[in-house]
């Protein structure tokens, strides 16, 4: 810049060579946000506590009678509704128990998407493979996704135990009615809402657990 | 370029400032995550779908291949980067190892007891031995946040001109008298060998029929030594057990 403000500017030239201020910043920038996930996973587990057990009693009920889990959601989400399922399937402790992602399959995926759509490729799958004493798990961020409410509604008229994972304000799923119970992690960065969301399936994992050892006959 | 990081929170600032660097000079990420692919896969959407509108795409690809090293010999360019998500324990070590030698730089995101010092260029550790940090999101962090400063750092052109050249520096994989390299092409008397400064035709008379895959050290034009690959993992030290 030519009119002697560029000192305000240090950078916009793009002739900025020394790297420690940055990384400096960065570090900094993390510790933040670290800080802020932590915050977030308290309020969250202090709020939802109680409805993590709850339903944690009735997937172990579930499962006793033979249940099987299926979940779903989209991108980071599918990602995540994976991570549930092989937690559950196959988890480094306690009872595996039958649960599967049903976002892992990239040719049923595409045959859906392509032939009858995208807001059905989760609900298509749930009227081939689920009964009425499964379990479907939606995980979400903005809690909108039009796939995880059309499913929602076809395993709530079929008599699965119905539970969604959302951020933001919850979002349609939080309204929907069709969900026996719906987490939300109240947070508008999608990253801190993922990870608490995570957290919450470990609690609710170990809970499962807990219950079934609970039950278990003569031990 | 920096002295050793001291924090997970330094470590994850550099880590994104050598990332971002590569991505400007053209790289491609490839993700691998043996033991919980869904990491792999989220890391690429990460990069690939960002969360932010408005932010770039950048190119990351999930290694699902049951042989990831043949799968990625014939994929990757030198200064490609390898992101691995595992325990100290992964199968992801030999990977690492290949990358190293083909001219990637290597980032690890791991949890439980930490990897040898230098067993990737840069490594961001979770310090705990529970069964739970893969799944309840704290593996999930790292990357998260990884994705979120390299585009802090695309805000700073002036600093990603600066080639923060990993692989020119001394390799855990060899000494400055020589570097391991792998057969491509092998003749009677020569090969072509890749390493991390190319391609190359050596001699190989010292030793003897080799077959593509092979690790051979070099020196001075002349494979002097052959490297059994799990030699070239145990070189940068003891591999602690994993718990599960």
């Amino acid at each position: 810049m030519a009119d002697g403000t560029d000192f305000l500017y240090p950078f916009i030239e793009g002739d900025e060579r020394d790297a420690g201020a940055l990384l400096v910043d960065l570090a900094a920038s993390v510790d933040a946000k670290v800080a802020a996930a932590d915050a977030l996973r308290e309020t969250t587990f202090a709020r939802l506590g109680t409805e993590v057990s709850v339903t944690a009693r009735s997937m172990a009920d579930r499962f006793r009678r033979g249940a099987r889990l299926f979940t779903f959601g989209n991108g980071g989400s599918a990602t995540d509704a994976r991570s549930l399922a092989s937690l559950f399937g196959r988890p480094p402790a306690g009872r595996p128990l039958p649960a599967r992602c049903l976002a892992d399959d990239p040719a049923v995926l595409t045959a859906l998407a392509n032939d009858v759509g995208f807001e059905l490729v989760f609900t298509r799958q749930l009227i081939a493979h689920a009964g009425l004493d499964d379990i479907a798990v939606g995980i979400s961020t903005s809690g909108n996704s039009r796939n995880l409410l059309s499913a929602f509604e076809h395993a709530a008229r079929d008599g699965l135990l119905t539970l969604g994972l959302a951020g933001y304000d919850g979002g349609e799923m939080r309204a929907c009615g069709a969900l026996d119970a719906c987490f939300v992690v109240e947070s508008d960065s999608v990253h801190r809402i993922q990870e608490v969301q995570a957290a919450l399936v470990w609690r609710l994992w170990s809970e499962v657990q807990g219950c079934l050892d609970e039950d278990a006959p003569g031990v | 370029m920096t002295a050793r990081p001291v924090t997970a929170a330094a470590d994850l600032a550099t880590t994104a400032l050598t990332l971002a660097r590569r991505f400007a000079a053209g790289a491609t990420m490839w993700c691998l995550a043996p033991d919980w692919p869904e990491h792999a896969h989220h890391v690429a959407v990460e990069f690939v779908h960002p969360v932010i509108m408005g932010k770039r795409a950048l190119p990351a690809v999930a290694v699902v291949d049951h042989d990831p090293v043949s799968w990625l010999r014939v994929q990757v360019r030198r200064h490609d980067v390898l992101l691995v998500v595992g325990r100290a324990s992964t199968a992801g070590r030999s990977v690492l190892e290949r990358a190293r030698i083909w001219g990637l730089t290597t980032v690890w995101i791991g949890c439980g007891p930490r990897p040898e010092p230098g067993a990737a260029d840069h490594v961001v550790w979770v310090d705990d031995d529970g069964p739970a940090a893969p799944y309840d999101g704290r593996v999930t962090q790292p990357y998260h946040l990884l994705w979120e400063l390299t585009h802090v750092c695309f805000e700073h052109p002036g600093l990603l001109t600066t080639v923060d050249d990993a692989a020119d520096e001394v390799c855990v994989t060899c000494s400055d008298e020589g570097s391991v390299a792998e057969v491509v092409e092998a003749g009677t008397a020569h090969a072509v060998v890749r390493d991390r400064r190319g391609t190359t035709t050596v001699d190989t008379l010292l030793v003897g029929a080799v077959v593509p895959g092979d690790l051979v050290l070099l020196h001075a034009g002349t494979a002097i030594a052959r490297i059994d690959a799990v030699d070239a993992v145990a070189r940068g030290g003891a591999v602690e057990a994993g718990r599960t």
